[in-house]
């Protein structure tokens, strides 16, 4: 079964890759929780992350596919450190991290 | 790692706002709320002189041309005009912001090192054709935005404002990435000047089409465009006013000059799929941005709700220019660009240095206040004229340079779009003067009238700015052949 998995082919990867993609955007759309809504936007960058990694193996190890990688895990950290920040700081004035009740900007 | 001389002048204008970022944390360690006077005045100083020393150094280099490459960061004459114009823009929106934050009474040195984090990442995101730096360097200058809307966090309008832009701006980069990526996997590189030359042969691949729509949301995001629009009004509401000028003006500005980079490279001069469609996307954004914009404006109460409202409408009038497609019309926007930064500047700047902090930036807050302060009145007048595109300031020959080429390439009803929309957005601009110097305050408002700071450092940034406004709108040909011409020109040779 690894085997099979680790031979797989491009298009099953990107396929995994974008489905993961739709699945983070929907999340992100559909959900009511910062927080939830938080993961589905690292479920999009992780999605491409899987497709980089696809392809940069099947341009036979491209290393500037998995430099870009590395740095992609860099960057969605940092994003995480700042958005926590903001969805905790948040909390603390509303106590709820419903997204339906940030509404005191819209009057 | 031994670097020449060359490579370093080629980062040179990235460290310098960079270490300043990573200095000032070290001013801003501070216990208590109450830093002291000279601690802050430290600050703002160490800001202001690194933005100062970025510029002078970048304007050395403008006499040089363009710079050899590190990497993939190319510091040509085109990214030279582009920091020159986001130091400018961070340079006024510091000054402004110590006038702010005092009026707010919340100094804190990180708002200042998250700016320059910013205007880094805006840097770096105007100087490279590899969709790698242009990932680096969307993300640099857009995370320390999200953190800067809510940088006031005693309040929960401006952390909710800050949420807003925190997940709308983390979907739109990881759109860009995604389609960043298929358009690696497709091509093979990450180089966008590369990619246009493999492009072609690729013929119709619904993937590299997926992959350009969504790495070109990405940017439509930054420029606050329609349909990618509806963060602006909150996010801008929420944040500092001078934070949301330099959003404004510096975000569509980086934005823009990196669409202009990869632009006519890789999506425009295309065979084959890309060409009508990548056109007509445009227009369409275009057209809902103008319409949209514009419209909305008019229903404002607020007066950073309605200039969040133009901000979305003269991102159509750039894009705009991007539709005509012509080196003229790329020039045009630069100029555009130049006299947005004075005109919106000072429109957000008028707010601080009138001492509006808070949420107090109704239409009504402003009656009357022309009298008060008859000088600052006159350059607000100047800003909303040229944000109106009345002659002779300088939106108006920014406009006049896109429109002319519009016409020249054959899109007449798009310029005659756009030349009613500026008429109607002459009724919601005209508004504020018409609140300054027209009406009279209300009584109660008068009567409680504490005699309020005195917002010298604001102020003097909205005269600068009106006198900039109105210096381009006399001399226009100054700008327009001497820089943006040649930043244009250089660049665009280079891609060929």
């Amino acid at each position: 079964m690894n085997s099979a998995l680790l031979q797989g082919s491009l298009q099953g990867y990107i396929l995994v890759a974008l489905l993961l993609f739709v699945i983070g955007l929907a999340t992100v759309l559909i959900r009511r929780s910062l927080l939830v809504q938080f993961m589905g936007i690292e479920l999009m960058l992780n999605a491409a992350n899987v497709a980089l990694l696809a392809f940069a193996r099947y341009r036979g190890g491209d290393v500037q596919g998995t430099v870009f990688y590395l740095f992609i895990i860099a960057v969605a950290a940092c994003e995480a450190a700042v958005g926590l920040a903001l969805v905790v700081a948040l909390y603390r004035h509303r106590h709820t991290t419903d997204s339906d009740s940030a509404d005191a900007l819209r009057r | 790692m031994n670097l020449t001389p060359d490579q370093v002048s080629a980062i040179m204008a990235l460290l310098i706002p960079g270490a300043a970022a990573c200095l000032l944390p070290l001013a801003a360690i501070d216990k208590d709320q109450a830093t002291q006077k000279w601690i802050r005045a430290a600050m703002f100083f160490i800001a202001l002189f690194a933005l100062m020393g970025c510029f002078f150094y970048v304007t050395s280099l403008w006499g040089k041309g363009a710079q050899p490459s590190f990497g993939p960061v190319r510091f040509d004459r085109l990214a030279q005009f582009a920091t020159i114009f986001i130091l400018i823009t961070a340079a006024l929106a510091v000054l402004q912001l110590w006038d702010h934050l005092h009026l707010e009474g919340w100094v804190k040195g990180e708002t200042l090192s998250l700016l320059m984090f910013s205007v880094t990442g805006m840097i770096l995101f105007c100087s490279s054709s590899n969709l790698m730096v242009l990932f680096l360097g969307l993300e640099l200058l857009s995370i320390p935005l999200y953190a800067l809307t809510g940088t006031l966090r005693q309040n929960h309008e401006a952390l909710e404002g800050g949420v807003k832009y925190f997940i709308t701006g983390a979907v739109a980069s990881s759109c860009f990435l995604m389609g960043a990526v298929l358009l690696y996997g497709m091509t093979g590189t990450l180089d966008a000047a590369v990619m246009a030359s493999i492009m072609p042969r690729l013929g119709s691949d619904p993937v590299m089409l997926i992959g350009v729509a969504l790495l070109l949301l990405g940017f439509l995001f930054k420029v606050s465009a329609v349909p990618f629009h509806q963060w602006t009004p909150d996010v801008y509401e929420a944040a500092p006013h001078p934070i949301s000028g330099f959003m404004s003006v510096a975000t569509k500005g980086a934005a823009l000059f990196a669409l202009i980079r990869i632009f006519p490279a890789a999506l425009l001069r295309q065979e084959g799929i890309l060409q009508g469609k990548v056109q007509a996307a445009l227009i369409l954004v275009a057209v809902l941005s103008l319409i949209l914009g514009n419209l909305t404006a008019l229903t404002q109460t607020n007066v950073k709700r309605m200039l969040a409202y133009s901000s979305i409408s003269h991102a159509g009038y750039l894009i705009l220019g991007l539709v005509a497609g012509t080196s003229q019309a790329f020039i045009g926007m630069g100029f555009y660009l130049v006299s947005y930064l004075a005109m919106n500047m000072g429109a957000f700047g008028l707010l601080t240095a009138l001492g509006l902090a808070g949420d107090r930036t109704g239409y009504d807050d402003l009656r009357g206040m022309g009298w008060k302060r008859p000088e600052l009145g006159f350059a607000a007048i100047l800003c909303m004229f040229s944000l109106a595109g009345i002659p002779p300031t300088g939106g108006f020959y920014g406009k006049y340079m896109i429109f002319r080429e519009l016409v020249a390439q054959g899109h007449v009803s798009l310029a005659v779009l756009g030349v009613l929309a500026s008429l109607v957005s002459v009724a919601y601009y005209l508004r504020v003067v018409v609140a300054l110097f027209l009406e009279k305050p209300l009584g109660a408002t008068a009567g409680t009238d504490k005699p309020h700071r005195v917002a010298s450092l604001a102020s003097g940034t909205v005269l600068v700015c009106g006198l900039l406004v109105m210096l381009i709108g006399i001399f226009p040909s100054l700008l327009s052949s001497a820089f943006a011409q040649r930043a244009v020109q250089e660049s665009l040779n280079l891609l060929k």
